[in-house]
């Protein structure tokens, strides 16, 4: 069984910007799912705090319960302690990128700095700053897509069953 | 850790350093529109 730290369960709910409430009821989701039995909501809410500041270890059916909602958001990484560090950074960096602004938004910063009567760049160099936000935005959104055909190809790798 | 848990390592290093860009020049986008400075690389105070 993968050993699931304090810290990574913390650090994965707030990659998927998800508050304890929330947290709790995903918990229960993945249990119903599965056609087991988790504490009551309001039990869970007061459990994963403590889970996550490693004042207490969750048993093993909530760390399971853990994997399998990673695993189903992540395209099924496979078990061990690598594979959850590697699907935490994951979903941290899909979560930075989902928060990033689109190229439209880039430009309206672009025209609102070049109107700005103190500058400390010149208007080029405005506009190359944009163009190079915008070239990067088009970097993150292919590597997006990489990451999805990844994930969702299924190709086997040699440590794949 | 599979050839393609490797690949996605590599590809995941690379969002990261884009990410890291679009941000940083983001926030000196920003700082124009303020009418501030634009924070120097290698000056971090404000």
């Amino acid at each position: 069984m993968t050993d699931v730290t304090s810290e990574a369960l913390r650090r994965w709910r707030q990659s998927q910007g998800w508050d304890v409430p929330r947290m709790a009821r995903e918990l229960r989701k993945a249990a119903r799912d599965s056609g087991e039995d988790v504490a009551a909501h309001h039990g869970l809410v007061k459990m994963i705090p403590q889970w996550e500041r490693g004042n207490r270890a969750p048993r093993e059916r909530y760390r399971l319960l853990y994997l399998k909602i990673f695993e189903d958001m992540l395209g099924g990484l496979p078990h061990g302690t690598d594979a959850v560090d590697l699907a935490l950074r994951l979903a941290e960096v899909q979560a930075r990128a989902g928060r990033l602004p689109g190229p439209g938004e880039i430009r309206m910063l672009e025209a609102a700095a070049l109107a700005t009567p103190r500058q400390a760049m010149t208007p080029a160099e405005i506009r190359a700053l944009a163009a190079e936000v915008i070239a990067h935005l088009h970097e993150v959104a292919g590597k997006l897509a990489e990451l999805s055909a990844l994930l969702g190809g299924g190709e086997v790798g040699e440590g794949k069953p | 850790m599979s050839a393609r848990d490797d690949e996605i390592r590599r590809v995941v290093a690379e969002l990261e350093v884009h990410i890291a860009e679009v941000e940083a020049n983001l926030a000196a986008l920003k700082a124009l529109m303020a009418g501030g400075e634009v924070p120097d690389e290698e000056d971090s105070s404000s």
